[in-house]
């Protein structure tokens, strides 16, 4: 007979396994996508992973800093989201495009 | 208990599946939306491990100011489906995906193998779910992070005057003085 045990009961490493796949997903989304607005997106999809693994460490613990972490995290994605943002503006009044092979001309 | 277990799952297929789509999709618009998708997604994984307050938080930042302002860019810069989306090099991008691959491989190993974390955690019973979750957030955040709350507020402003210089200058990254 199959053990469903796995299936059934949901522990704290079935969210840190979903969050490592979370985490690798943004990771794939940054190596391989050109358009940097989607590879900001894909930073918030790794830093979203990260917040779900302090949540279940604080769940699993029992202690609440784990979720102070999150909010300082969050902050700093949306502080990250917004200066992203404003390079990619920048860089399309220059170029017109969004493509990250246009960033090596940041220079001076 | 079943319950609990069909929820993580249905949660946990959503949040990889509109994860995927992210980086899937050649147009931006869509990859923005499927990442509101996963924003809520993660939002209700918060509330199953009884975080509501940082559920809330994750709602209002993510889905609501990040995404939003995302999507006013997207929007700004009026882009098309994209000819090339994905890096061109063939054995270079097999090399990446393998290589998020070895990682995942290694963090689940450690997870799997090595941790002395049970496997089968307890499910929340109503006394062990804190009622007051967001009272005591904030006793902690304000007694013992009072030096991280402060330092965010002043890097909030130095992001706030900085994104604003960035985006009004004049030519972009090529101005003629």
């Amino acid at each position: 007979m199959l053990n469903t045990d796995v299936f059934v009961n949901i522990g704290i490493n079935h969210y840190l396994g979903l969050s490592a796949i979370l985490f690798v997903l943004g990771l794939m989304g940054v190596l391989l996508r050109r358009n940097a607005i989607v590879i900001l997106m894909s930073i918030e999809l790794m830093l979203n992973a990260v917040n779900l693994t302090f949540v279940a460490f604080s769940r699993y613990t029992h202690r609440i800093d784990g979720q102070i972490i999150v909010f300082f995290v969050m902050t700093i994605a949306a502080a990250e989201a917004a200066v992203g943002l404003a390079l990619m503006v920048s860089i399309y009044k220059r170029f017109k495009e969004v493509n990250i092979r246009f960033f090596e001309h940041l220079k001076g | 208990m079943i319950s609990d277990a069909l929820l993580f799952w249905f949660l946990a297929f959503v949040t990889v599946g509109s994860g995927l789509a992210v980086v899937l999709f050649t147009n931006p618009i869509y990859s923005a939306l499927s990442l509101v998708m996963t924003m809520v997604g993660v939002s209700a994984l918060f509330v199953t491990l009884g975080a509501y307050f940082i559920a809330g938080v994750q709602l209002i930042v993510y889905a609501g100011a990040v995404m939003v302002l995302f999507v006013m860019v997207l929007m700004l810069f009026d882009l098309k489906q994209e000819l090339m989306a994905f890096s061109r090099g063939q054995i270079t991008g097999a090399l990446k995906v393998i290589s998020a691959g070895l990682f995942l491989g290694l963090i689940f190993g450690i997870i799997t193998k090595r941790s002395n974390l049970s496997f089968v955690d307890k499910i929340p019973s109503p006394a062990d779910i804190n009622i007051d979750n967001s009272k005591e957030l904030g006793t902690v955040l304000f007694a013992r992070h009072i030096f991280g709350f402060e330092a965010l507020g002043v890097l909030l402003l130095v992001i706030a005057v900085g994104t604003v210089a960035l985006a009004r200058s004049k030519g972009g990254t090529h101005a003629k003085h």
